[in-house]
């Protein structure tokens, strides 16, 4: 294929202006300020005592363990769902487009707004959560509360608010599927969950990688939800990667809160390559 | 069918497009509340001299300066200082809010840096203060209004012997606001030690009580039980601030700072059951509604209550978080956040004068007619008003007239850890121990001290 170039590589220039300006600059500047102490008004170098700091301070480390928890999580329970959730809707039903809709509803929401009801519902004595538990005769659960609970309890909004997207990109990928599979499936005399298992799983695989992947980077990075439900507490038990380095830059340790940021680009970089490469070849052509 | 989804397509964008813009709370408000209109007088500016006596017939005519506050709102009190200051001086503010807590300092630290900061900025003093630099960015104005304001005061608001602030409004502590009311019911005694304290704890549960009032769910006021103990640290130490700002003496290994951090882990037991999830503002509701005898809490909480239940909040009285010597109870007493005048104003003049008429005794009447102070002034020789909150009586009675008081540890030093609200709340949630805590928060100090170049 050696064919004459017809566009000039001069062509990348805007792209790559902005990806140097914009990226890479602020990449490599991080990387240095990193080993700073800092503040607006200069800096003085230090070596690696951020990164020292920030793997021997427990309530900075706590954070790194939480965000695999709440990634991991997040993924799993997305992707279970969601792909029953789709099956269902891709099967002949009425209503399918409205039902649809319905799905979709809360990823329309700010995630703000929905950490707040959700703070709301799930209140020990005055929230609907508990109201509903102790009108059947349940002990009330201390949702956000109870340290050792309150990091599930926002994996469980977050999975809430994230299976609409991970719905709508499995649709997608099981209405690609050529009828013709089913077809001689059932001529062959496959019940429906041979079907499933044999057909839609290996099939939508694609789809299935994309959830993966992208549930699993947003769940590394999650951070509002969080905020804006327990603001990392009670104490620190719900402190994730981006919550520790937001805190410690409002608290003006600026060279401190960069090298956290580099930590949690290398930590997701080691974590999302080699998932991915595992991923594509994984995939059935 | 194609144009159908792409239609329904385009009115979920809209929606999801408007619910998202909807609901951000806490934008920041770049409003002219505050800013009073009118016009009044035409003498040029000339030098207003003197402390109480405000120059006469010298106005501004209408010169404009500016003020940034980072708030939730500007106080009522504020405002009406504002309209007398035109009306005398002719000096009109332009006030600009920006969020509070810590996004505001950090757009307060970025406008600093910026050079793009209003005539007057209003904000803590103490350690936050420290951590701007202040005498790159303020005027010094010691000699302006050094001698007009208390020592506690003008030592929180310098840095190295220089005056930069004045105060904004009333000091305030750190202290137990409790139920007078519930208080003759059990026919208890205001203790004096922490174990008298306990013991009042004991019965009010065991009537069936809430003794003490827990707001975890605003972790600052997790903080206080710790924070409002400062009086008995110093107590034990006189030296406390000194030493601890150089690294060397730890909360972990002293034992009057680690009992401040066990104050903490006492009160659970005493709490109401949600105390984990209860704001502050629930904290008002409940304290009014006799749903807590106790609140470890600042005295700026009588100001709320009285704004939602008026003269009700009289039945409240105030004593400092108590110690181990019945004879030395004392109270922990914060600074109230300070005017800074900008080093780069252009309007100098104007600044100096309207700062000069914020502190006369006309504008702190004024202030606290509509605004009754919530601790005593840091103004010289101005006294309380007679019609105060029955509880800031108490505490002038009892602590400052007895002069049984210290600052928090806050204004003594630039050491304050970052974290201390977590690390108060983990410890109230049952986490940790007084120990574990104290020893974390020595950690945490020790991020702030490096940020500050101390050697730790």
């Amino acid at each position: 294929m050696n064919k004459k170039k017809i566009y000039s590589t001069w062509f990348l220039v805007p792209a790559l202006t902005i990806f140097i300006v914009f990226f890479l600059t602020p990449m490599a500047l991080s990387l240095f300020f990193s080993l700073t102490v800092w503040d607006f008004n200069g800096f003085t170098f230090c070596g690696i005592e951020n990164f020292i700091m920030f793997f021997e301070e427990k309530s900075l480390r706590i954070g790194i363990r939480n965000s695999i928890v709440y990634a991991v999580l997040t993924c799993v329970f997305k992707l279970g769902i969601s792909f029953f959730i789709a099956l269902f809707l891709t099967s002949k039903i009425k209503t399918k487009t409205i039902q649809r809709s319905i799905v979709f509803f809360p990823n329309l929401v700010s995630t703000v707004a929905v950490g707040i009801t959700f703070t709301a519902l799930m209140h020990p004595s005055k929230g609907l959560f508990n109201k509903c538990l102790t009108a059947i005769g349940l002990p009330g659960v201390d949702w956000l509360v109870n340290p050792d609970l309150a990091l599930f309890s926002v994996i469980g909004v977050e999975v809430w608010k994230g299976l609409s997207i991970a719905t709508v990109i499995f649709i997608a990928g099981i209405q690609s599927i050529d009828k013709t599979y089913y077809e001689a499936a059932v001529v062959d005399g496959a019940n429906f969950w041979q079907r499933v298992r044999n057909i839609t799983i290996p099939l939508s695989r694609s789809a299935m990688n994309s959830i993966i992947l992208l549930s699993f980077i947003g769940g590394l990075r999650g951070f509002d939800l969080i905020w804006s439900m327990t603001g990392g507490g009670p104490g620190f038990a719900t402190d994730v990667m981006a919550s520790i380095i937001y805190k410690q830059y409002l608290s003006g340790f600026y060279g401190l809160s960069t090298a956290g940021n580099v930590i949690m680009l290398v930590v997701i970089m080691l974590i999302a390559f080699p998932l991915q490469k595992f991923l594509l070849s994984r995939e059935v052509d | 069918m194609k144009k159908k989804i792409l239609g329904i397509l385009l009115c979920l964008t809209m929606i999801g497009a408007m619910t998202g813009c909807g609901s951000k709370p806490g934008a920041p408000a770049d409003t002219g509340q505050g800013e009073v209109q009118g016009e009044e007088a035409q003498t040029p500016e000339t030098e207003s001299q003197g402390g109480q006596e405000e120059a006469d017939g010298k106005t501004f005519d209408g010169e404009t300066i500016t003020l940034l506050v980072a708030a939730v709102g500007i106080p009522e009190g504020f405002n009406a200082v504002c309209e007398a200051a035109e009306e005398k001086l002719g000096i009109k503010v332009d006030v600009e809010i920006v969020p509070g807590g810590d996004d505001g300092t950090n757009i307060i630290k970025a406008r600093l840096a910026s050079g793009d900061m209003a005539d007057i900025l209003d904000y803590s003093c103490g350690s936050l203060m420290r951590a701007l630099n202040p005498e790159e960015y303020f005027a010094d104005i010691t000699d302006d209004f050094g001698d007009r304001l208390v020592d506690s005061f003008v030592e929180a608001a310098s840095v190295d012997g220089k005056l930069y602030g004045i105060p904004s409004h009333s000091s305030e502590a750190g202290a137990i606001l409790y139920n007078k009311e519930l208080y003759e019911k059990y026919d208890l005694e205001v203790p004096t030690t922490w174990e008298q304290f306990l013991a009042n704890c004991d019965v009010l549960k065991e009537a069936g009580e809430i003794a003490v009032l827990g707001t975890g769910g605003d972790s600052w006021t997790s903080q206080l039980a710790y924070l409002g103990d400062h009086y008995n640290v110093l107590a034990a130490e006189p030296d406390f601030a000194r030493k601890f700002e150089a690294g060397e003496i730890k909360y972990a290994d002293f034992e009057a700072g680690l009992a401040s951090f066990q104050k903490i882990a006492d009160l659970p037991q005493y709490m109401n059951s949600d105390h984990m999830a209860t704001t502050y503002d629930d904290g008002c509701d409940m304290m009014m509604e006799d749903q807590g005898a106790h609140w470890f809490v600042l005295t700026r909480a009588l100001g709320n209550m009285y704004g939602l239940y008026g003269d009700e909040v009289n039945k409240i009285g105030c004593f400092g978080v108590p110690g181990t010597d019945p004879e030395n109870s004392g109270l922990t007493v914060w600074n109230p956040s300070a005017l800074f005048m900008n080093k780069n104003t252009e309007h100098e003049e104007a600044v100096k004068a309207f700062m000069e008429f914020y502190i006369s005794d006309e504008a702190l009447d004024i202030y606290a007619e509509i605004e009754p102070p919530v601790g005593p002034y840091c103004v010289k020789g101005y006294k309380l008003p007679d019609e105060c909150f029955e509880a800031v009586k108490e505490m002038q009675e009892r602590f400052f007239d007895t002069g049984r008081t210290a600052m928090a540890l806050e204004f003594q030093t630039a050491v304050k850890g970052a974290n201390c609200a977590s690390i108060c709340q983990e410890l109230e949630s049952g986490q940790t121990t007084a120990a574990e805590a104290a020893a974390k928060y020595d950690e945490d100090c020790k991020k702030q001290a490096v940020q500050l170049g101390l050697n730790w």
